[in-house]
């Protein structure tokens, strides 16, 4: 079965230096997927190389069967991808409504438009409250809501959202999730990067790690191997209390408040190595 | 593929080797020697030359001379002038006043012409440090067309429309009437000029200039006093563009408004730009072309004005370095391939654990060399670190970990100065430093590094550590400029120390080779060598682990570990890498959301619900 | 005084309206465009050929040169503009310097340094204000600045292109992700404001009667200051600045007659001023 994303032998770097070895993964229709990766892995070039922020060198990205690799970003957009950046940026000095105009200057039909938006002001009603206020004077968290609001006022057949839980509190990388659980919901399908591990599999159906330019691993989220996903992030140690928590994901509620974990082996090995 | 920019694109660097550059008395002995000889060169020469040509090439020269500063300015430093022109009518039009109306000898007149242009330069620098480049161009457009239509008009001073006679100059009682002595004095200027420039480029504030241009906030963090060095460039610069007015207003024979036009400075920045931006070879030669040829061949001047600039836009955009990268690609054949890029640095890491002895310095050991006390940074309506209060312990490694977001650099860039805080109190090695701009802050004993490596990768590795001890080098910036035999001195021990470094880290055989061409785990290497170095006191790692495989990341905290037991300092670390915090840290620090969260062991901070809560997030509290 | 302030007016609108199309340039691609005069001086010349040698009429003498200069100026934009579009703003600033240098440097192969004369195609006097005569070219200069101001208004709110040119200057990125195809932004820009830079180019040449190649250097020195003045980002901010610029040069004209280059180095004091005082101009939000 071939997804609504194909990446095959995605490759791609700066100058000299190369970041992308060969990226090759699948994003099903109307399914999320997270890329993982340790910082410097290439998660968030790849992203952009897919939107066509970044030039690939070599590969191949299918959406939907059609090939995007030889197209500009602006032609990828108007094939139906959209790119939530890492810093979140909307234009600060036009309103909320004008950003969103913006979003969906693509959509010729007023219907289609009308339709996208009512969808977004659902999705994220603060928006509506908020519709012609300067972008720039909007919270941290509310900015980020635009951000993914005027992504997907293109209806785009997959949406790019490069790590949802960055520079934003708690309180707000929640909320922010429980909407991308809706728009998931409403048929979109995701393609997330992140560093929050706990963050990640809890939105997504399946996992990608990243490691030095390369797929390494993947696997649905639900029957992920733990060790080996934590030994690949460096974050043996944290991962475990996560464990706890995923049990009731089918239902996506979030679980009681796990208590203190019961301390794990100390991997002794790892501070006194000798080399 | 992009255009490489100006700033971005490799250095076209002179070669750098480990030999010292010519003391300045070593230059003042060739400048008299050939001034002496000049009068003899030009008996010499006048068989195969007429005169006429011999003022042609006056004319070539005096403008290589005039390109250098120039070049200077926009290659090394990274500022940029449209007001050229108006410098060198300033040098001019003291040349002309001092030798020509009060017939003073031509030595004086070139000295005022000096002073001139450095008086002009830092009057016009002084309110231009805060305005950034862009701005910087306008100003220096606006000096250009003041000076051109209002100074070198007025009648009084300037000797209105018709100018000042600008007459031959004289040495005793030996004039330069004759075109060929003319030429041959001109040469030395040149000469002068060039190895004052060379000399200046190999020492501290050479460097510095570099290092400007790239990143103001290393440059910082290594002690370098940002806004005072731009002025120091272009101070030079001015007053090396007076000498070459005072030069060319010998050599035209009168100083007249209308030569120091807008499209005369534009014609400048054409040729440093033709000529390569730092190639002091690569300019000299393209200036020579524009002086000489318009006046070889008649025909071309007409043609200047179309052929220059056509050149300069199709430099930008297909070969960004020029003339000047030309020469420098035929070096390097010559030198030969340098190594390639390398590519693993798993066992390149791993296998090397010395480091540095650091400079012994006299920063007082106290308890806790960083004490941050209720620290506010704010960013318009974003509060980036909100009221924290940390210490770190002497001689002990401590983490500072936290989501995305938390603060952490924001909070590091308000310890090294980068970033102002609103409030709140930081101490560092027992001193309050508060208030104290970044590159002060350097010198109580604290040494960075940043996410982004934080070298010049246009700099071979050499060349970075001995920017690295910027603040340790014993001269001052003025006597760099004379070469004095403690600038000499001072540069020899550098050198050593750089080159123990590289003998220790077993890095020899990088000495030379651009910094970009080093992986990216060997750079780091360097950096945090260079850090060790420099900094006995506290060293703040800002991620030095990111992009490196778990080997590496091993290695790496073998190092960390290493620079705590064996050579005593104190490290205060930003990691994402948890193995790396837990195997390293005797205390952890986690922030979030720009506060501090808690404090404790790494066993500690591992089990606490709160953290991991932070970390994996994405629930409502 | 009221002939100084009629007089500064209409110079200063014709200052404002070249403000106009550097601030256009700046706010959609960050580059300041420093070809822009002697893109107007080259449609000033080309006027001239067009009317002179060859007696086409004068408005389509006009018209033929302000779409040539349009064309010079998306040329340049496509050709080393776009390129260099991730270029530092110092390698930006070059490039247009040196664009201008080209097209001053074609101006004096293919017309020789020799002053020439533009022909009025007014034959009117122009009304009288104040005591003084506002010629033509400088009210044709006004009503041109205020429709132009008019349109922009509109333009840039109203219409989706409008506010993906602002959009763009805040943040170029973002407005790809859209979709909207930032090299057409990017042209018709360009495209614009080399046109107001030739409107502007004829208008000074029929007012300074004769004209040599370069002649419009002295404006751009004066338009970069009602520019900075009226805030680099504000396109009213730009012809309210011209009317500034204008405005003080008629007053310092006035007064200090005898003085020469007073003005120059007056506004070269002010673009210090400015930039040292309040960067942002007096209409300007922060760059």
């Amino acid at each position: 079965m071939s997804g609504i994303l194909e990446v095959t032998g995605l490759e791609t770097g700066f100058g000299s230096n190369q970041i992308l070895h060969g990226v090759d993964f699948e994003l099903a229709e109307g399914r999320t997927a997270a890329l993982l990766g340790l910082n410097g892995a290439g998660k968030s070039v790849t992203l952009k190389t897919i939107s066509g922020l970044q030039p690939a060198w070599k590969g191949s990205v299918k959406l939907a069967g059609r090939e995007l690799v030889r197209l500009e970003a602006e032609d990828r957009i108007r094939a139906g991808l959209a790119h939530v950046l890492q810093s979140k940026a909307v234009f600060p000095a036009l309103s909320v409504d004008e950003n969103l105009r913006l979003g969906g200057a693509m959509v010729k039909d007023k219907q289609r438009f009308a339709a996208n938006r009512e969808r977004v002001m659902e999705i994220y009603p603060i928006l509506g409250d908020r519709r012609s206020q300067l972008a720039g004077s909007l919270s941290g968290g509310e900015q980020a809501m635009l951000a993914v609001g005027r992504a997907l006022m293109s209806d785009p057949r997959v949406l790019l959202v490069d790590e949802p839980s960055a520079g934003l509190s708690p309180l707000m990388v929640s909320q922010l999730g429980a909407t991308l659980v809706k728009v998931r919901e409403s048929g979109t399908s995701l393609l997330l990067v992140e560093q929050n591990v706990g963050y990640a599999l809890e939105l997504a159906d399946d996992v990608f790690v990243l490691e030095k330019g390369r797929v390494v691993y993947h696997h649905e989220a639900k029957h992920l191997d733990e060790k080996r996903v934590a030994s690949l992030l460096g974050i043996g140690e944290l991962l475990g209390s996560a464990r706890n928590r995923r049990t009731t994901r089918p239902k996506r509620k979030p679980p009681a408040r796990k208590k203190a974990t019961k301390p794990k082996k100390t991997t002794t090995t790892r501070r006194r190595s000798v080399r | 593929m992009a255009a490489k920019t100006l700033e971005r694109e490799p250095a076209v660097r002179t070669t750098f080797s480990l030999s010292a550059p010519r003391p300045s008395w070593q230059v003042g002995l060739v400048f008299v020697a050939f001034a002496a000889l000049s009068p003899f060169l030009g008996r010499a020469l006048s068989g195969p030359f007429n005169g006429y040509h011999a003022l042609i090439l006056c004319f070539g020269v005096t403008y290589a001379m005039a390109a250098l500063p120039l070049n200077l300015l926009m290659g090394y430093a990274g500022q940029i002038s449209l007001g050229h022109a108006a410098f060198l009518g300033v040098g001019a039009y003291a040349s002309g006043i001092i030798a020509g109306r009060l017939g003073l000898p031509f030595v004086l007149g070139l000295l005022v012409a000096m002073a001139a242009g450095a008086v002009a330069a830092l009057v016009i620098g002084l309110p231009a440090l805060r305005i950034r480049g862009l701005y910087l161009a306008l100003v220096t457009l606006g000096f250009g067309l003041a000076m051109y239509s209002l100074v070198f008009r007025l009648r009084a001073v300037t000797g209105g429309y018709a100018g000042i006679a600008v007459p031959r100059p004289k040495a005793g009682t030996f004039e330069f009437s004759n075109n060929m002595d003319l030429l041959a004095m001109v040469i030395v200027l040149f000469g002068a000029v060039w190895l004052l420039d060379r000399n200046l480029m190999r020492t501290k504030v050479g460097r510095a200039f570099l290092a400007l241009r790239e990143e103001e906030d290393v440059a910082a963090a290594f002690g370098i006093d940002v806004p005072r060095y731009k002025i120091y460039a272009f101070v030079l610069y001015g007053a090396f563009a007076g000498a070459a007015g005072s030069v060319l207003g010998h050599v035209i024979g009168f100083a007249q408004q209308e030569t120091f036009t807008f499209d005369f400075s534009l014609i400048f920045v054409v040729i440093v730009l033709i000529g390569g931006l730092r190639s002091r070879s690569g300019v000299a030669l393209s200036a020579f072309f524009f002086g000489a040829s318009p006046r070889l061949f008649g025909f071309l001047h007409d043609w200047v004005l179309l052929v220059a600039p056509a050149l300069v836009l199709f430099t930008l955009v297909r070969h960004p370095r020029g003339l000047g990268g030309a020469i420098a690609e035929i070096q390097h054949a010559i030198r030969g391939r340098r190594s390639a890029k390398i590519e693993s640095d798993d066992d390149e890491a791993a296998g090397h654990l010395a480091l540095p002895r650091p400079v012994a310095t006299d920063t007082r050991d106290v308890e806790k060399p960083l004490v941050v006390g209720d620290v506010v940074v704010r960013f318009g309506g974003l509060v980036a670190v909100d009221g924290v209060s940390l210490d770190v312990e002497h001689n002990r490694i401590t983490g500072l970990i936290g989501p995305n977001g938390a603060g952490k650099t924001t909070l590091f860039n308000a310890v090294s100065g980068l970033v102002q805080t609103q409030q709140g109190q930081i101490v560092v090695n027992g001193v309050d430093v508060t208030k104290m701009p970044a590159h002060r802050r350097a010198a109580a004993g604290m040494g960075r590094t940043f996410q982004q490596i934080g070298l010049v990768k246009d700099l071979s590795v050499t060349e970075n550590l001995l920017l690295a001890q910027h603040r340790l080098a014993s001269y001052d910036p003025v006597s760099a400029l004379g070469f004095l035999p403690q600038v000499s001195r001072g540069e020899r021990r550098l050198r050593e120390r750089a080159a123990e470094t590289l003998s220790v880290l077993r890095f020899e055989r990088y000495a030379d080779a651009d910094l970009g061409e080093l992986s990216h785990g060997q750079q780091r290497i360097v950096e945090i060598a260079a850090a060790s170095l420099t900094s006995p006191g506290l060293l703040l790692l800002d991620e030095p682990s990111a992009g490196m495989s778990p080997a590496a990341a091993e290695a790496l905290a073998e190092r960390l570990i290493q620079i705590r037991d064996e050579i005593g300092q104190t490290i205060f670390l930003i990691e994402h890498h948890l193995p790396l915090v837990m195997a390293t840290c005797d205390r952890v620090h986690v922030m979030d959301s720009g506060r501090l969260l808690t404090t404790g062991t790494p066993a500690e901070i591992r089990r606490n619900p709160d953290v991991v809560a932070a970390y994996l997030g994405g629930r409502a509290r | 005084m009221g002939t100084i302030l009629v007089i500064g007016i209409a110079t200063g609108a014709v200052y404002g309206l070249f403000a106009f199309g550097l601030v256009l340039v700046y706010k959609a691609t960050r580059v300041l465009n420093f070809a822009q005069a002697e893109i107007g001086a080259f449609a000033a010349f080309l006027t001239w050929t067009l009317t002179n040698p060859v007696h086409l009429p004068w408005a389509l003498a006009a018209g033929i040169a302000l779409a040539a200069s349009g064309i010079v100026g998306m040329a340049f934009e496509r050709l080393v503009i776009r390129p260099l579009i991730s270029a530092s703003r110092l390698t930006l600033v070059v490039a247009t310097v040196s664009a201008g240098l080209l097209v001053g440097g074609v101006e004096l192969k293919a017309w020789g340094g020799n002053p020439k004369i533009l022909s009025s195609p007014f034959t009117f006097r122009g009304p009288s204000i104040a005591g003084v005569v506002l010629p033509p070219p400088r009210l044709v200069a006004l009503i041109i600045g205020i429709v132009a101001a008019a349109v922009a208004a509109w333009f840039f709110r109203r219409t989706t292109f409008g506010l993906a040119l602002l959009a763009a200057a805040q943040d170029v990125v973002g407005v790809r992700l859209t979709g909207i195809r930032l090299r057409h932004l990017s042209a018709f820009t360009w495209g614009v404001s080399s046109v107001i830079g030739g409107i502007t180019g004829i208008v000074i040449a029929l007012s300074l009667g004769a004209f040599a190649p370069f002649f419009m250097a002295r404006l751009m020195l004066l338009a970069f200051a009602a520019a900075v003045v009226g805030g680099m980002t504000s396109l009213p901010g730009a012809l309210v600045g011209g009317v500034a610029v204008g405005v003080a040069e008629a007053t310092i004209a006035h007064f200090w007659i005898s003085v020469p280059g007073l003005v120059e180095t007056v506004m070269f004091g002010v673009i210090v001023l400015v930039l040292l005082v309040r960067p942002s101009g007096l209409l300007g939000r922060a760059a």
